[in-house]
């Protein structure tokens, strides 16, 4: 499990998060849902060890974050970083060169479910294309924990629903996946649990199957209700 | 029916997921597309093939199990129950539905029983005719 409690960050004078808590659990998918701004890429960076909070602590496992992270979370950004100059071939070479958990055949099974072809430039891959490469580059590591940061964001439908695709794949099974998003139809079928955040803070922490059930409510009723009172 | 053509399954967003599952299946029970005994996907097949979370997909099979649509013995894979009555009672279940929420809406109108009657009939036969149907199919 990933524990995140009372994280505190402050960007000059502003309060980016003013006191975060919540969980997420190994098997689940946890989506960090909030309006632009609302601190969601952060606490991702947080997690990572990209960027130092002011306060609360962060755990993974029960242990604070050291250089190991590495080993068991992967952190997908929300844009591609490899050189623009590389092919595709090379940055799969990067990623098993630097990465003691990539796992090559699983690499191997994604280029072919999202049929990228190996000699193409990374530099001139369409976005709907790089954010699948970039996703082949985090969910092939055999990592605990998969971080993604707006996996969907302003790209052709066809590429959200294969890349959702993912989501109801063996390549969620026993890990636990963080994913940000504002585009929350494409995987409101998907996630077990939501994650709503305002002005810093956590407002909304719920199972969406549950609140289905108790409450007859989708996780977009849910949100209308949050943010547009 | 062979696992490859698994009909697609469409979901709403406010019913928990793992109940329209378990009804997507009744569904194809009663329409003779899964049949008495047959062994249905593993939960981690059927995850894939109607694009839902594997943890939904083994609910539903927690839920199916409950409910005695489907049978897992060990280790095998699990099968759809060769159980007449129970087979019988996912029928009535989903025909009982059905007509309750025609009942329902056109309650509002109060028409004369038989005139609906002869309606439903022209309408039925009808559309039966005409497998194509898809109006307003969104």
């Amino acid at each position: 499990m990933i524990e995140i409690s009372d994280i505190r960050k402050k960007f000059r004078r502003k309060h980016v998060l003013n006191g975060v808590s919540f969980k997420v659990e190994k098997g689940q998918i946890t989506s960090l849902i909030g309006l632009n701004g609302a601190g969601k890429s952060t606490i991702l960076k947080a997690i990572m060890g990209l960027t130092p909070v002011d306060g609360g602590s962060i755990r993974i496992a029960g242990q604070p974050i050291t250089h190991d992270i590495y080993h068991t979370v992967a952190f997908i950004p929300d844009r591609l970083t490899m050189p623009g100059s590389m092919k595709l071939r090379d940055g799969l070479q990067f990623m098993a060169d630097f990465y003691p958990r990539w796992n090559p055949e699983r690499a191997e099974d994604l280029m072919s479910f999202f049929r990228l072809e190996r000699s193409e430039r990374i530099g001139r891959l369409s976005k709907g294309t790089a954010a699948k490469f970039n996703l082949v580059l985090g969910m092939a590591q055999d990592v605990d924990y998969v971080l993604m940061d707006e996996p969907f964001s302003g790209i052709d439908m066809f590429s959200r629903e294969l890349i959702a695709e993912v989501f109801t794949s063996q390549l969620v099974e026993d890990r636990g996946v963080l994913i940000t998003t504002h585009e929350i139809r494409d995987v409101e079928h998907l996630i077990d649990r939501a994650v709503l955040l305002m002005e810093g803070h956590v407002i909304k922490d719920f199972n969406c199957e549950e609140m289905r059930e108790a409450e007859g409510k989708s996780v977009i009723d849910v949100m209308r209700e949050v943010y547009r009172p | 029916m062979n696992n490859e053509e698994w009909p697609e399954a469409v979901f709403n967003s406010r019913d928990p997921v793992y109940l329209q599952v378990v009804r997507h299946f009744k569904e194809l029970i009663v329409t003779g597309r899964l049949t008495a005994g047959q062994t249905v996907p593993s939960r981690r097949e059927l995850a894939t093939r109607v694009k839902i979370n594997p943890n939904t997909a083994q609910k539903a099979y927690k839920e199916m199990e409950e409910q005695k649509l489907i049978l897992t013995e060990g280790n095998s894979p699990s099968r759809i129950t060769s159980d007449t009555a129970t087979l019988k009672a996912i029928r009535s279940e989903l025909l009982g539905e059905a007509v309750e929420a025609f009942v329902q809406s056109v309650r509002r109108l109060d028409a004369p029983v038989d005139e609906l009657v002869e309606l439903v009939r022209e309408k039925y036969t009808g559309a039966a005719g005409q497998p194509d149907g898809k109006a307003g199919g969104a």
